[in-house]
């Protein structure tokens, strides 16, 4: 594992970039852990403080440091934005291989499922389990909504790439030599389909964080929870724009680019790893 | 290049390896009511020793690669067995293939191994080659992972690749050397069978003469049977013991390899034989007229008399069976008039 990342790390720019941006990010985030103030006070600073030496990213409107706003912010929207994607990964991964190994009546019940979720409209569905749970509304029942309704291209995408791999010589041989169903489709099939769950994934998991805060600057989650979303929904609320609380916004919008970009750069860079072709071409060997 | 080797003679015992009994297999397609039936192997009849190489030829369609997958009981819908049996007998146990199928899935790869066409895709790019040995071979051995290492890593050596393959992904691997591995894995549990489906097509000469010895070397040390197709020729003189020529789905003619092209008796098998460059001859080659049936709808009668200059009237409305004649058997009503024709 340390060879590997070390190898990772050596021959792959973009890995290094992504990891030190992604690291970054996640050991500010898990600073919060030792914030001075609890993450849910409010009106315990000096309100609308500009960025100094003291309160470096300045205080909010509701008296809250925006450096410890934002660390636990990150944290709680990274934990909802991988909670969705294993979850809805996990589906897609059953389904997707599922339908496509076993075909006939397997496939046509399972797409049948599939294609109904992919033209149901996610954002309404969203709003509405919202307006029905209310009060009983929490991040894990948000999530696993998110997750129910976020795997279902990609479970078409892994069908595709079952369906191919179906017929595939070492397929056969596979099924000659006495491989049962589920061996074949973890130790022959999954490693193939690995590089896609982990670009979906990437995918997932920025479609989940961005949904995350699309529902929280609407006010349609839990808004005394701090999320990148939720901060921006204060922000508002409090017109932070055209009091000129600019370090508010920006630093947030600023935190959330950053993990963005730092996971995109590892998503694509850890393919290379798991593919052993275009590993061995940048390394030479 | 046709070069008739000069065989061991093979030790003949009393039970066959394997003996297939008037084996139907049709492609049956029922597609929006339209009911499609493709006759690909056609009441065939084979027995083969131990210890033996038998090849079947035949040209492309004629059903070669249905009867080899009905004969591994590898077959998938719509291709079914619709008449007749496949028996194995590995160690005085008499084995059904379509009749005990539990007993058939453990007997693979243990007893009986299969190289598949196209088999220089058989190992899964994706993973290391020490796992395709893994999966495929490592159960049916009963060994612990030390020896199983060792084992494979032995075997390897012997077919002549450095062991350190193992540790290699197939496309860090020359086409040859994935071959040779191909055969590796189907050869080391040591199985009493092998079936191969054209396992040198796509290789070069050299490469190809080199996976026949091995093939060859294989076999005669584990003593081994092996039924192989390919529509090479040359293939089929240089390590078959018999030879089964295959025409629409039918066994038309099987003998000796060396009687088959010396003393072809069916007038397809002679002009396949003919058909074959030999050095020094100039003579203009001529194509048989016609071409292989439909086998969604075959002729009546023998399948081959549209393109039979010998055909005859019974030729049109009896199909010949299968009879022993000169030593080997053959399918033809005139097979007696061959050699005067």
């Amino acid at each position: 594992m340390f060879k590997i990342l070390r190898d990772l790390l050596r021959y792959n720019i973009e890995f290094a970039i992504g990891f030190i941006l992604t690291l970054g990010v996640f050991l500010f985030a898990l600073a919060h852990f030792w914030a001075p103030l609890p993450d849910t006070a409010i009106y315990l600073l000096p309100p609308d403080m500009p960025p100094s030496a003291e309160y470096w990213f300045g205080t909010t409107s509701r008296g809250q440091d925006v450096l410890w706003q934002m660390s636990a912010a990150i944290w709680n929207t990274m934990l909802f934005g991988l909670t969705v994607t294993i979850v809805s990964r996990l589906l897609a991964v059953a389904v997707g291989m599922i339908s496509g190994y076993l075909g006939g009546k397997w496939d046509q019940v399972l797409m049948t499922i599939n294609d109904t979720m992919i033209a149901l409209p996610n954002l309404p569905i969203l709003l509405l389990v919202y307006f029905v749970m209310r009060d009983s509304m929490s991040w894990p029942v948000l999530a696993m909504t998110a997750a129910l309704l976020g795997w279902n291209y990609d479970a078409r995408l892994i069908r595709s790439v079952t369906l191919s791999l179906r017929s595939r010589e070492f397929t056969r041989h596979a099924v000659f030599a006495g491989m049962s169903v589920p061996q074949i489709l973890v130790r022959q099939h999954l490693p193939y389909v690995m590089p896609v769950i982990f670009f979906t994934a990437m995918n997932n998991l920025i479609w989940a964080i961005g949904l995350e805060v699309t529902l929280s600057v609407l006010g349609f989650s839990d808004i005394n929870r701090p999320t990148i979303g939720g901060m921006i929904y204060w922000a508002n609320q409090h017109q932070a724009i055209i009091a000129g609380i600019w370090w508010w916004m920006a630093f947030p919008i600023i935190a959330v680019v950053l993990l963005f970009l730092g996971l995109f750069l590892l998503a694509i860079s850890v393919n290379e790893y798991i593919d052993p072709r275009s590993r061995l071409s940048r390394m030479g060997a | 290049m046709l070069t008739v080797v000069e065989k061991t003679p093979v030790s003949v015992e009393a039970k066959p390896v394997l003996r297939v009994e008037g084996l139907k297999a049709y492609y049956q397609m029922n597609y929006f009511g339209v009911r499609r039936e493709v006759r690909a192997v056609d009441d065939v009849s084979l027995t083969i020793k131990r210890n033996e190489i038998y090849g079947i030829a035949g040209e492309s369609s004629s059903g070669k690669s249905s009867l080899i997958k009905t004969i591994a009981g590898a077959i998938t819908p719509p291709l079914r067995v619709v008449e007749g049996s496949v028996k194995f007998d590995f160690g005085g146990k008499e084995l059904d293939v379509y009749a005990q199928r539990p007993a058939m899935k453990a007997a693979r790869w243990k007893h009986l191994s299969y190289v598949m066409q196209g088999s220089m895709n058989v190992l899964n790019p994706v993973r290391k080659v020490k796992h395709a040995f893994h999966d495929f071979a490592f159960k049916h051995m009963g060994l612990s992972e030390g020896e199983f290492r060792a084992k494979v890593e032995s075997h390897l050596q012997r077919i002549g690749l450095d062991p350190r393959v193992l540790e290699s992904y197939p496309h860090q691997l020359s086409g040859g050397m994935r071959q040779r591995l191909t055969i590796g894995l189907a050869t080391v549990c040591e199985p009493e069978f092998i079936i191969a489906d054209e396992p040198t097509t796509a290789l070069d000469v050299l490469v190809q003469q080199d996976v026949l010895a091995l093939i060859k070397g294989v076999q005669q040390r584990m003593g081994s049977s092996i039924i192989f197709v390919t529509h090479d020729m040359t293939v089929h003189a240089a390590i078959a013991d018999r030879i089964g020529i295959v025409y629409a789905g039918r066994l038309v003619e099987e003998g000796l390899t060396l009687d088959v092209f010396q003393r072809p008796q069916h007038p397809y098998t002679a002009h396949l034989i003919a058909s074959l460059p030999r050095i020094g001859d100039t003579r203009k080659r001529v194509a048989l007229g016609g071409k292989p049936p439909n086998l969604a709808d075959p002729p009546s009668g023998c399948r081959f008399h549209p393109r039979c200059p010998l055909a005859i009237d019974k030729c049109k409305t009896d199909n010949p069976p299968l009879e022993a004649r000169n030593n080997g058997r053959v399918a033809c009503w005139r097979a007696g008039e061959m050699e005067a024709a």
